[in-house]
């Protein structure tokens, strides 16, 4: 066993994030106000215990990444089109490729990495008109909103003009304008728990690279296309793609989630995709060969509200999860093989218009991990 | 953060700026989404409570890292996980193909390790601490951080058996790659 196989398994480990997080912090906040409340409580009453709930915490180590912040020519898209990618680099240092991106209406990125495992990587984020705002006297660039996901960045110093136009600094961030009304972050490849570039010549090189990979990023240039390894029927007529994540395979951009949406993320945004209430987004669809181990029957659980039932669709084997988180049912319909692909498509909302087994058994086409069956045309 | 923002701005900004690298390290550390789910949410609400604490941080990053690593060793430790936590029963896994096995043979020698032992590696080898780096949050002496790796390492490899002359899939032998050797070889 060796020092990579080791960090390859936690990088893989993490890469599994899955999209929709049960990570409530709104939920946070108030479990957080009680416990400060009776903090404050146990300090009216006794000292003691007052002394008992403060928790001492040494901090050692480096800072993680901050967001990456925005930028300015012609003006910016008012909206992305989520089934064009629009973004692509021009150049990267060497050893780097693409190795995912994804668009949503207000902000295309791009991720840049020596491979698809890689914690460290260039992050590309493009923002459409509006979305960003530069407060103060350029001391904070702020995009999006807070529930969309959105990227504040704390300027900390000029940085060399991207193809003439105003750029900052922004910690291991390059921000700039790269359209009227549009601003552009790019992460230095540090990974976000330690700074590898901690040498001032290795951190030099890396901020020249940023600004070399600025000036070459390409806005609305041709760009291999977007396909979808399956294709949706019979859908209400509002019913859109409203987001895509997608990674670069035999010569296409392949889409490996999306969500549906009808223009109101109210779930907000995680892990490149947008999210609505009784709308259903496929947190993966991936070639089976690539996705092992992520499709399982929980286990009932007594205290959880979670059941997980095995069912045949369409001569498919799937695993459909019924849960309620909070007050919100979600639902979950994976398969581990169906033609070839491995599928992992979830829905929050009490009256989905349609169900997931619904939506596997009459609306969906599987076009298997053949990319010459895929296609652009997500809905039908 | 600008000081005339509210406390409850500050901190979903900062969270939610934060969730997806908090996660992904609680994933590293559970190896179950779930998991590492609460143990994200239970992170969440320490630092609302020391939120003062975290915005006068140097590094707050490090900071609610640190939070959350304790809280995983923490909550490991009590009697209550010990008796509640199940094991998922993967029942739909399609055959792993062989470069496959090796990696669920080396994260189910991760996942048996003690939790103080999972966090080290974790520290050392997803976040990139030093020795030094990693004592500090784990809260215990540089000494303590490399003999729990020694033993973390020793107990893995034992639990993968010894290695072949070459691994199946056309892989390396593990022994010709770089060998770990604990605490001695990294700044």
């Amino acid at each position: 066993m060796s020092e990579s196989q080791l960090r390859e398994l936690f990088t893989q480990i993490a890469a599994g994030e899955p999209a929709a997080s049960r990570v409530d912090v709104q939920l946070a906040r108030r479990r957080g106000r009680a416990r400060l409340r009776w903090r404050r409580a146990a300090v009216a009453g006794s000292s003691v215990l007052a002394a008992a709930a403060v928790a001492a915490l040494a901090v050692t180590a480096g800072a993680g990444p901050a967001r990456p912040g925005p930028a300015a020519t012609p003006a910016a898209p008012r909206q992305f089109n989520p089934l064009v990618p629009y973004l692509s680099f021009g150049w990267l240092p060497a050893g780097n490729s693409l190795v995912a991106g994804g668009v949503r209406p207000e902000v295309a990125y791009l991720t840049a990495g020596r491979n698809a495992l890689s914690p460290s990587t260039w992050d590309l984020s493009v923002y459409a008109a509006g979305q960003c705002h530069l407060t103060g006297p350029a001391r904070k660039l702020t995009c999006s909103t807070q529930n969309l996901a959105g990227l504040t960045a704390q300027i900390t110093g000029r940085a060399p003009a991207v193809r003439g136009h105003r750029a900052f600094w922004a910690g291991p961030y390059l921000v700039w304008q790269y359209a009227r009304g549009g601003w552009a972050g790019l992460s230095l490849p540090l990974p976000y728990s330690s700074p590898k570039l901690s040498s001032p010549a290795k951190r030099a090189a890396a901020k020249r690279d940023a600004v070399k990979i600025a000036d070459h990023v390409r806005y609305g240039a041709p760009t291999p296309p977007l396909v979808f390894s399956v294709q949706l029927t019979r859908l209400p007529s509002r019913w859109r793609v409203s987001s895509v994540y997608y990674l670069p395979d035999a010569g296409v951009l392949r889409v490996s989630r999306f969500a549906l949406g009808t223009g109101n993320p109210d779930l907000g945004a995680d892990g490149g995709l947008e999210y609505q209430t009784n709308l259903p987004y496929f947190s993966s669809i991936d070639p089976a060969a690539l996705r092992k181990g992520y499709c399982y029957r929980a286990p009932n659980r007594k205290n959880s509200s979670e059941r997980s039932t095995s069912e045949t669709i369409n001569g498919y084997r799937v695993v459909v999860t019924h849960q309620v988180l909070g007050t919100l049912p979600r639902q979950d319909l994976c398969s581990a093989h169906a033609d070839g692909l491995s599928l992992y498509i979830s829905e929050f909302g009490a009256r989905p218009p349609i169900s997931l087994t619904s939506l596997f058994r009459d609306h969906l086409r599987l076009l298997s991990a053949n990319p010459a069956n895929w296609t652009t045309r997500p809905i039908r | 953060m600008a000081v005339s923002r509210g406390r409850d701005a500050e901190y979903t900004e900062y969270v939610a700026a934060r969730l997806s690298s908090l996660r992904r390290l609680a994933g590293a550390l559970c190896q179950d989404w779930d998991r590492a789910d609460d143990l994200v949410q239970a992170t969440l609400t320490k630092l609302y409570v020391h939120w003062g604490r975290v915005r006068a941080a140097t590094h707050p990053d490090a900071y609610a890292r640190a939070v959350l690593i304790r809280e995983f060793t923490r909550e490991r430790r009590s009697v209550w996980v010990r008796r509640v936590s199940l094991s998922g029963t993967v029942s739909d896994c399609p055959a792993a193909g062989a470069d496959q096995d090796a990696v669920l043979d080396l994260r189910a020698a991760v996942a048996a390790l003690p939790p103080r032992q999972r966090a080290t590696l974790v520290l050392r080898f997803y976040c990139d601490l030093n020795v030094d780096q990693a004592a500090g949050v784990l809260g215990c002496s540089p000494g303590t951080v490399k003999s729990q790796t020694a033993k973390a390492l020793t107990a893995v490899r034992r639990a993968l058996g010894p290695a072949p002359a070459t691994g199946s899939g056309g892989q390396p032998a593990a022994a010709a790659e770089h060998p770990i050797y604990p605490g001695d070889r990294r700044p």
